[in-house]
């Protein structure tokens, strides 16, 4: 790689003034790429703030921002997302398991997995047959900046953005000459001379993704304002037809959600059993037994991940990224223990019981930590979510304890009811923080909403109804072995029910953002009166 | 190894074209297609397409298309008969028209009340012209054809302004000078929506430059959004906040340092004389207009040398005054005003305070856009262009659609044009512009079309009204010439005449008028009157009733579903044909180059459909008109002639033609004229080349200078002579019985007085047993730029990208008034008026009137695949074919009075 390459940076500059909503760039961004039907790696929304009569209505283009510190890069666990050194997040579709990791992670929504073949007027006519790409199928596909372009510039001596027919086909079709693409690193490149000569802003810039398309919204002759967060309060960013709004994802369904409901209580139950094993509450003999069932569990979990991934014959390429993918991390830990767990039946052995359980207990952060680096959806990437989900792994796994011990298999004990009693408050504790930080952590309105609706329920049946158990059996003299199962049932329903909500129902999207608009619209929106005309134009 | 090529062709969509692309041919197949770059420097466009282009590859394999030729095998037509289409050969179609072309030539082509009996439509704009070939020459070979059926062109156009526009200032179309204008009025022209790539190019450009529009319109339409100010205007109101605007500028302001004064001097009739009957006082002798010179105190025919022509006053002169039918009334002494002190009188009651009251718009920023404008006309500024010195005017005022046809067209017209005279912006750099010519000649040159006529103004063919030259009988079925003089007498006036007027009087024989006949074939391309038309579902109960349609088609719709023939359409990538590109045209199009334009075949045909010039040229073998067709496209039926002074590559007359001969003769015409024979290229040249480009100046984008070499003067603000045809043909009908047109001759007046004009409609509405309060809202439509004109409403493509903009899932209605009516995001809503009722969804948003709604574009199909099931509503559906709702130039306006309320579901 020579040394011009290595300090170029693509991207692009939108001018949200010159923006007219036309979407020609859309419709010449699906014929470059050739997407199907749905599919648009370049959009334009139609955004319209304030309320009649002072109304003010802006195009604003979107689709992969190139980011300087791509959030769908490090989580992608095969390494079929990745940041070439002149910027451009690339996708190897022959590499990609469609995981979907990298689109929950993209604050900007720019990425799509299409599962099956689509046509536009349902059956498939001869052009879409020319330009069909089978290798789409079942894995993530986004904006490349044309990256085919980019490259043959650099074959044929020309430049990207300046260049037309190597230049990105949404900025080079573009009929207001709104999309601007060029070199960031070249201080005299169009785009670097366009931001350093109006106000642009980079679109969930405080996610420090340093996204690389940047929006202007002033030139020296023409007014532009900052949108207050009164403009976009809770009533319009809870309305789905407001193109703002991050819509609930539909990339991790119940299938997904299964991993953390399974693999988190099974993570929770190895660690528990070998915790209760060393106070002596199960025979040594018999922790094995609690190892397989949590194994049996964690395999359900699995396999239901399994069946969700768009391409399952390449599954084994989500190995490929333990420097960077909690999703690798997972896998390499549910290696170690399934490997580990293999041994023990073989060669029973404390060191491997421990072993088994730490990695269980790795595993469970491990998903806490998939969950909160997901940056495109703001319930998870919340502050609070590694320690919840690990919380709720522990307390599950002392849930599920409690209820073996209804069937004999465990002894019951006070430390049991203790250790319950403590993680069920602490685990209510993070809930309730969690929701009550909601707003102020950047989870929008209708993830709240969401929130709020199951909140009730979860902390009914998953902190209330066992706290109170482990209390009475604490205190009373109940049998405990009555108490326990029913307290273990409450505590597992809870933490199931709650993580199956926070991935398929409080996920909402982060949606888009206009810090800054030009000035314009009716009423209070209007630019300011000129009155002293403008010097002649030549 | 795959082969892969590049074919140039252009785009005409829509009337803001042509713009050129590319197509990717990959192993036969178009692939992909974009912008043709090579002509970016020239193309003011930047040589881009725009979406709609993107659409063509998906319509060219549309599998829904028309297979092959097609008969109806069931006699009986109506919306809900399946016609029964059997598949047909070509040679049988072409057999089963000519029949009927051969009996109708041998019994003869006018029918017994006068009518052609064969009549062609085609669809808006003009623009399918440029996709037919050679039919043009089919058409003039064959004779009388009534071409008067409006199908959406012609009465739901920018008919006031296309009408007036041209009358004033050749402004066929009417543009700012966008390069340089610096502030702009716009009453509702949608114009980042319909101005096609250049205009929105350039309208950008403006932008950044921080040029500023003011947007007065009912909702925030796209134009609106990019505008630095919207102004909700109650609709149909925009001539009183035109008339506040001139009252600020004339009454408050102090005009004399405001103003353009030598401008209006000079360049209006604003000193002309008006005697105390109304018309211009005249030099009794010559019969030329008087100017009083306040110089000598004396007053002198208009083109003598003034020393300073007095703009205000009452004057005692000498003089005669015409009247209409040759009416001389001689004045001794006569009290005599110049125009511009009458301008002063009319308007003196129009203050900013009364047109708040009548368009909602407060006094306040009627007086702020006024001075603003002001603020910005630079008055006394000049700039060079190409060399020579040039008033620079960096003003403009715009009109909408449905502002500027209809009701209150005139008025809205002449107080744009005024307001443009006022500050001397009228065709000069940075000022209100015309583009194109369609009713005066030459055609090819609109500089040109600046030639003297009577009383000092340019020339203009009116529509004869005198008694000896009226014409009595119409020619055709909208009887433009019969009733509107104002539309002239050009290939374009037919389509801009009444054109609903025929469907309107099939229903309903108007009195005393030629039995109304319907045509014994018609031929339609490219168009849809059965979804474009006001009242469209009463249009295509009127087409059920026509004997035989033949149908250029491509795919079912609800217009051929009448057909008797179906001929499947050559669409855009199959069929071939050459046209004008450059020099100044519809929308924005100012170039600095003219020249011709490929369309070719991209590929093999996708289906069994031929080439509209073999068609033409098969048609008119068998009908036995061979010769004439031939002879029609060496005089210039294809758009060039082809047998000049300088060169002749006509074809012979006798014989048939390929297309590609046919084409291969005009490329060559067309090339050698261009480069005045320097470069002769075949068709082959321009099929590898795409376009062949010659300069042209940009002077030819302003008629000042023309009209100063000329000395002559722009028609405003008086309208004598507009009102002499008024009152002949006042005479004339009269004289014939006719009572019928009353209200619209009541329209012609020197100056346009205020109507309330929304009144109209509410009139409409009792007319209707309506109760208006019962239909609370204004429904108005607004165009979509993904979809007007293009006739892709049926490609599911541009459907996908078209709903990122707001108002293309349904109608558009106000948040709080949605709120009020209990009615959601998304709802099924019925929208019904006294004459029609339609369904969609309910889109919420802020940037609407609480008392308007809007449904975009024009939809609400039940036969054209794909779009069936859009779901969409349609104004069409609801608005009204009516006599009381045409103005006087033949046009109503897109506005109608409904209600909204839920529905149980959204009718398919």
């Amino acid at each position: 790689m020579s040394d011009t390459e290595k300090t170029l940076r693509w991207g692009m500059v939108v001018d949200l003034n010159r923006c007219v909503g036309c979407q020609t760039c859309t419709i010449a961004c699906k014929h470059s790429n050739d997407t199907v039907p749905g599919v648009q790696w370049r959009r334009v929304l139609d955004i319209e703030t304030g309320t009649f009569p002072d109304v003010e209505r802006v195009f604003m283009v979107t689709g992969c921002q190139h980011c300087a510190e791509p959030p769908c890069v490090p989580v992608c666990p095969t390494g079929a997302t990745q940041q070439r050194a002149d910027g451009l997040v690339t996708m190897n579709y022959d590499v990609c398991i469609g995981c979907a990791y990298c689109a929950v992670s993209c604050p900007y929504q720019a990425r799509t997995i299409v599962h099956d073949e689509r046509w536009y007027y349902g059956v498939e006519t001869k052009q879409e047959k020319a330009v069909a790409h089978p290798e789409r199928l079942g894995v993530a596909q986004k904006c490349t900046f044309c990256v085919e372009k980019v490259d043959e510039a650099k074959e044929r001596g020309l430049t990207p953005g300046v260049d037309l027919d190597v230049t990105p086909a949404c900025s080079a079709s573009c009929i207001a000459q709104a999309i601007t693409f060029g070199d960031f690193n070249n201080a005299a490149s169009n785009v670097s001379q366009l931001v350093a000569n109006n106000k642009s802003f980079q679109m969930h810039a405080e996610l420090g993704t340093d996204p690389q398309i940047k929006y202007l919204y002033e030139a020296p002759a023409t007014p532009g304002r900052d949108i207050g967060v009164d403009e976009n309060d809770d009533e319009r960013m809870a309305d789905l037809s407001n193109p703002l709004v991050g819509k609930l994802q539909t990339f991790w369904d119940w299938r997904a959600a299964m991993n953390w409901c399974f693999g988190g209580m099974a993570g929770g139950l190895i660690f528990a059993a070998y915790a209760a094993s060393t106070v002596g509450l199960i025979e040594p003999a018999r922790l094995t037994k609690f190892y397989l069932l949590g194994a049996g569990l964690m395999s359900i979990g699995l396999l239901c991940v399994f069946l969700k991934i768009g391409r399952q014959q390449r599954f084994w390429r989500a190995f490929s990224r333990p420097n960077t993918s909690w999703m690798s991390r997972e896998l390499y830990i549910v290696v170690v223990l399934f490997g580990a767990l293999g041994a023990e039946l073989i060669w029973p052995h404390p060191v491997i019981e421990t072993l088994i359980a730490f990695a269980a207990i790795g595993f469970v952060y491990c998903q806490a930590q998939i969950l909160h680096a997901a940056k495109g959806i703001p319930a998870w990437r919340a502050p609070l979510i590694p320690a919840m989900i690990l919380a709720s792994g522990l307390v599950e796994g002392v849930g599920a304890i409690a209820l073996l011990t209804g069937f004999a298999a465990v002894k019951p004990s006070l430390m049991i009811v203790g250790a319950g009693l403590i993680l069920t408050i602490v685990n209510a504790a993070l809930f309730h923080t969690y929701r009550s930080m909601a707003k102020q952590d950047g989870i929008p309105p209708l993830a709240r909403r969401a929130l709020d609706d199951l909140a009730p329920i979860i902390h009914s049946t998953g902190h209330i109804l066992p706290a109170l158990l482990f209390f009475v059996a604490l205190i009373a003299p109940v049998d405990p072995a009555i108490l326990l199962p029913i307290a273990g049932i409450s505590v597992l329903i809870g933490g199931f029910w709650w993580k199956f909500a926070i991935v398929t129902q409080v996920s909402f999207q982060q949606g888009f953002a206009l810090p800054s608009a030009p000035q314009r619209g009716s009423g209070k929106r209007a630019a300011p009166a000129r009155m002293g005309g403008m010097p002649a134009h030549v | 190894m795959s082969d892969s090529k590049k074919v140039p062709i252009f785009c005409y969509q829509c009337v803001a074209g042509p713009d050129l692309m590319k197509v990717e041919v990959k192993d036969g197949v178009a692939v992909r297609l974009a912008s043709n770059y090579d002509i970016k420097n020239e193309h003011p466009g930047g040589g881009r397409v725009c979406v709609k282009a993107y659409g063509l590859i998906q319509k060219t394999y549309n599998p829904n298309r028309i297979q092959q030729p097609m008969k109806r095998t069931n006699p009986k037509k109506g919306r809900h008969e399946d016609p029964r289409f059997v598949p047909i050969s070509w040679d049988e179609a072409l057999d089963i028209v000519s029949a009927k072309l051969r009996e109708i030539r041998a019994k003869g082509l006018i029918d017994a009340s006068g009518y052609p009996k064969v009549a062609v439509s085609t669809g808006g704009g003009g623009t399918p012209v440029q996709y037919m070939g050679t039919f043009p020459a089919f058409m003039a070979a064959w004779g009388p054809i009534d071409q008067g059926y409006g199908a959406g062109q012609g009465i739901k156009c920018y008919h006031s302004e296309h009408l007036y526009g041209e009358l004033w200032h050749r402004a066929f179309i009417v543009s700012p000078d966008t390069p340089y204008v610096n502030y702009v009025i716009n009453c509702g022209a949608n114009i980042e929506a319909s101005s096609g790539v250049v205009g929105i190019w350039r309208e950008a450009d403006a932008r950044v430059r921080g040029a500023k529009r003011v947007q007065v319109e009912p909702h925030l339409s796209i134009t609106g959004a990019l505008s630095a100010e919207w102004v909700p205007i109650k609709p149909k109101t925009d001539a009183a906040f035109l008339f506040g605007l001139i009252h600020r500028i004339i009454h408050e302001r102090n005009w004399q340092e405001v103003c353009d004064v030598p401008y209006l001097k000079e360049r209006s009739n604003s000193p002309y004389l008006v005697g105390p009957n109304g018309w211009f006082l005249r030099d009794a002798a010559t019969k030329k207009p008087l100017i009083f010179d306040a110089r000598d105190q004396t007053a002198k025919p208009h083109d003598a040398v003034i020393g300073d022509a007095a703009l205000t006053g009452t004057y005692s002169i000498a003089g005669i005054e015409m009247g209409p039918d040759g009416e001389i009334i001689e004045h001794a002494a006569a009290l005599a005003k110049p125009s511009f002190q009458l301008l002063l009188d009319h308007v003196k009651g129009y203050t900013p305070e009364w047109a708040a009251g009548e368009c909602d718009v407060p006094a306040a920023i009627i007086r702020k856009v006024a001075d603003e404008y002001l603020a910005h006309a630079c008055i006394g500024q000049t700039i060079d262009i190409e060399g020579m010195t040039l008033p620079f005017r960096p003003v403009a005022v715009m009109l909408g659609k449905s502002v500027n046809n209809g009701w209150g067209g005139y008025h809205t017209c002449w107080a744009r044009t005024m307001l443009a005279v006022l500050v001397g912006a009228l065709e000069v750099p940075g000022g209100t512009l015309g583009t194109t010519v369609k009713l005066v000649r030459p055609a090819a040159s609109r500089t040109g079309s600046v030639q003297p006529g009577p009383d000092g103004f340019m020339t203009y063919q009116f529509n004869p009204t005198t008694k000896a030259d009226w014409a009595s009988k119409p020619d055709i079925r909208n009887a433009f010439k019969t009733l509107v003089p104002l539309s002239s007498n050009s290939p374009w006036s037919p389509a801009l005449g009444p054109a609903h007027l025929p469907w309107l009087f099939q229903k309903e024989q108007p009195a005393n008028w030629p039995l109304q006949t319907n045509p014994e074939i018609w031929f339609c391309y490219r168009t849809n009157p059965a979804i474009s038309s006001w009242n469209a579902p009463e249009v295509a109960e009127r087409l059920a009733e026509f004997p035989f349609i033949v149908a250029f088609a491509y795919t079912d719709d609800e217009t051929n579903h009448f057909a008797d023939v179906l001929l499947p359409d050559a669409t855009d990538l199959e069929s071939l044909q050459l046209i004008r590109i450059g020099s100044t045209k519809f929308i924005q199009q100012f170039w600095k180059h003219e020249g011709w334009a490929i369309r070719q075949p991209v590929i093999d045909n996708a289906v069994d459909c031929m080439d509209l010039t073999d068609v033409s040229t098969e048609l008119a073998k068998r009908t036995g008109i061979l010769e004439e067709y031939n002879e029609a496209i060496n005089h210039g039926a294809a758009g060039m002639g082809l047998r000049k002074k300088s060169f002749d590559y006509s074809i012979d007359p006798t014989i048939r033609h390929s297309r590609e001969e046919i084409w291969e003769a005009v490329a060559k015409a067309a090339s050698h004229e261009l480069s005045e024979g320097k470069a002769v290229h075949g068709l082959d040249w321009f099929k590898e080349h795409g376009y062949m480009l010659g300069t042209f100046s940009q002077l030819d984008w302003y008629l000042y200078p023309s009209m100063v070499r000329q000395n002559l003067r722009f028609e405003l603000p008086y309208q004598e002579r507009v009102v002499r045809h008024g009152r002949e043909l006042a005479h004339r009908l009269h004289e014939s019985g006719i009572q019928w047109w009353n209200e619209q001759l009541k329209e012609y007046e020197f100056m346009p007085t205020y109507q309330p004009f929304p009144e109209i409609w509410l009139e409409h509405v009792r007319e209707h047993g309506g109760d208006p309060d019962l239909y609370p809202f204004w429904a108005l439509t607004a165009r979509s730029m993904q979809y007007s004109w293009g006739a892709n409403v049926g490609i599911p493509l541009i459907s996908e990208v078209a709903d990122n903009i707001s108002g293309h899932r349904g109608v558009i209605i106000n948040r709080s008034a949605a709120k009020r009516l209990g009615i959601a995001e998304g709802d099924a809503v019925a929208i019904e008026s006294v004459t029609g009722i339609t369904y969609g969804n309910a889109v919420l948003r802020e940037g609407i009137r609480p008392d308007t709604l809007v449904m975009i574009g024009q939809f609400d199909h039940w036969k054209t695949p794909f779009a069936k099931d859009l779901n969409m509503p349609s104004l069409n559906s609801v608005s009204a074919l009516s006599l009381s709702l045409t103005d006087s130039t033949g046009s109503g306006s897109d506005i109608v009075r409904v209600k909204l309320y839920k529905a149980a579901k959204v009718a398919a």
